[in-house]
């Protein structure tokens, strides 16, 4: 697949604060890329020079062929952006902030009409669009946004921490509208995120922590590298099983009954458990998290 | 440009307590002048039956102009606002010239600096009316709308090129309290500029808000005086009107309506193409 973000050398800074230091990425086309990270990583200053709201102070981007700082309002036409805060009008209707912020894209009059019409369907926000903003529920509210940005019909949709502060079932129901824009209209979905679960679900990760690229790839890769998985041993006959382990040199936890093995890679269970084949009660292999690679990569865990 | 005005406007007008906030001054100045200031002015005139009426159009007259004035403050916190909770951001991640939206901004608090002007002339009017006086003839009503629209340019210029120099909502919240409480004196309302010491005369002449109220005075108050000064020496008249701040002078020199008008029009044009010049260099950090 092409690429349609490459972001090289990036850095900025606010006074002595370092907030992205040299980083490089890639996104591909149609991918759902996660830009996974703590609060203060440098998640959204980086999402804020890509979507030309802030200028770097070192490094390029291209965006769709199109260079940052030189081809900005192409930029502008080709992406949509939810940022973090609800960023419409509290007192205005859903529909008419999507009215007047339509007028920015150099619509005519039916334009704007069909645009926002078909914006309000994609989504679904059809039995809240005449209510005023300020009076829809939090869920509502970032489906209101996610139109809003839909507005163009971009290329790219960036989502900036699009479900922090929601309950499970609208984040549920938020991630089903964005799979089905990445699938049905093949738009490159550029999300960033603190949450694991939402970074597993994605085709390419980049982890950046302090201002810095940790790590990257994709989910599957990030758990292969960075956690080790569990093998857990049941013995029939434990007085072997032991004897069998120290012969084999595999160093173990117990607990109770449970022989407990750390491994670096899942298929390293195979050789293990073909070898207890006729020993064995039971066995269970435990897969390392997304959590688990996060703590294996910053070492430190997820900050609220 | 003209729908992002457009915006601006309509988020001001159902924000009531914008309205009403921007309309303090006003309210407090009302509230004064009912209350108090409005009987022990008028006891002392000679012709106590045209003294409402004089008194009356005096004080509509000075409302107007504040009216416009702080209006123009209050409307100016939607920008601070889209500022300070960044919607600025989704406007700058569009295709929208920096320019235009700066001149929506400009535009939409000029339209509801007049359009809140306008509505003060027409209450004060009806007050006028109500409590027994006359309505001014068209030719001074277009005058008066003329005196709205300039002074609502002036207004505008100038609180932009302060507004510059404000960077959060707290900060322009205490210069809009600041401005609300001042006003009233910087424009002789509170008490009528011959009251004052010469320093406080000079501040006041300076003031450009001033020059709007002066020539706001001179047209609201052109029929009350004739009736109500009919028979009283010219000197005296004059002596009234300067002590009332109806005509302004610079030592012996009269300020000519003309005068005034240029003021108005060159303090506008000069604050105006510093807001200009520094919206233009205004860059995103």
């Amino acid at each position: 697949m092409p690429k349609i973000i490459e972001v090289d050398k990036l850095s900025k800074s606010y006074g002595s604060i370092q907030a992205v230091q040299d980083i490089s990425f890639y996104v591909e086309k149609g991918d759902l890329f996660a830009f996974l990270g703590p609060n203060g990583a440098g998640k959204s200053t980086t999402i804020d020079i890509i979507t030309t709201v802030l200028m770097p102070d070192k490094g390029t981007v291209v965006v769709d062929g199109l260079v940052l700082g030189k081809e900005d309002d192409k930029i502008r036409s080709s992406i949509g952006v939810v940022y973090q805060d609800n960023l419409l009008d509290r007192l205005l209707t859903v529909e008419e902030n999507l009215f007047f912020r339509a007028g920015f894209y150099g619509f005519t009059k039916d334009q704007i009409k069909e645009s926002v019409r078909n914006a309000i369907i994609t989504t679904g926000i059809q039995d809240y669009a005449k209510q005023r903003y300020g009076k829809i529920s939090g869920g509502q509210r970032r489906r209101a946004d996610i139109t809003r940005a839909l507005i163009n019909t971009p290329q790219i949709l960036f989502l900036d921490e699009p479900t922090t502060g929601l309950d499970p079932q609208t984040r549920k129901n938020l991630w089903e509208v964005i799979r089905k824009l990445q699938r049905d209209r093949e738009m490159t979905i550029f999300l960033t995120t603190h949450y694991m679960e939402e970074a597993a679900e994605a085709d390419y990760v980049v982890v950046i922590d302090e201002g810095k690229i940790a790590a990257r790839g994709t989910p599957f890769e990030l758990k292969e590298k960075y956690t080790s998985d569990l093998l857990k041993l049941s013995f029939k006959d434990e007085i072997k099983g032991l004897s069998d382990l120290a012969a084999l040199g595999i160093m173990y936890t117990r607990v109770v009954d449970q022989f407990i093995i750390r491994l670096p890679h899942t298929t390293d269970a195979l050789p293990i458990l073909d070898h207890f084949r006729q020993n064995l009660n039971g066995f269970e292999v435990l897969n390392g998290t997304m959590d688990d690679a996060f703590i294996g990569i910053t070492g430190k865990e997820i900050r609220e | 440009m003209i729908p992002f005005a457009s915006r601006n406007i309509k988020l001001y007008f159902r924000d009531k307590a914008t309205v009403f906030f921007s309309l303090l001054s006003v309210f407090i100045i009302i509230g004064l002048y009912v209350l108090f200031l409005g009987n022990a002015w008028t006891s002392e005139f000679p012709n106590q039956e045209y003294a409402k009426f004089i008194m009356n159009s005096w004080i509509m007259a000075g409302l107007i102009s504040v009216t416009g004035f702080t209006t123009a403050i209050g409307a100016f916190e939607i920008m601070i606002q889209d500022r300070e909770l960044k919607i600025e951001k989704d406007f700058l991640s569009a295709p929208v010239k920096r320019s235009s939206l700066a001149a929506g901004y400009l535009l939409s608090v000029y339209i509801i600096s007049v359009i809140m002007s306008l509505i003060a002339f027409i209450l004060g009017e009806i007050f006028i009316l109500a409590d027994g006086g006359e309505l001014l003839g068209a030719v001074a009503i277009f005058k008066i709308i003329g005196i709205i629209l300039i002074n609502s340019f002036m207004s505008v210029s100038i609180i932009q090129v302060i507004i510059g120099f404000i960077h959060t909502a707290n900060a322009f919240s205490a210069f809009s309290t600041i401005i609300g409480t001042l006003i009233g004196f910087l424009t002789g309302i509170y008490l009528p500029i011959g009251q004052l010491p010469n320093s406080v005369q000079t501040i006041i002449r300076i003031f450009p808000v001033s020059h709007s109220a002066s020539l706001a005075r001179q047209i609201f108050m052109d029929i009350p005086l004739k009736i109500g000064f009919n028979g009283v020496p010219e000197a005296a008249v004059n002596g009234f009107k300067e002590m009332m701040g109806v005509t302004f002078f610079v030592g012996s020199k009269e300020i000519t309506p003309w005068m005034s008008l240029c003021y108005m029009l060159l303090i506008g044009a000069l604050f105006f193409a510093i807001a200009v010049m520094n919206l233009s260099k205004r860059k995103m950090k």
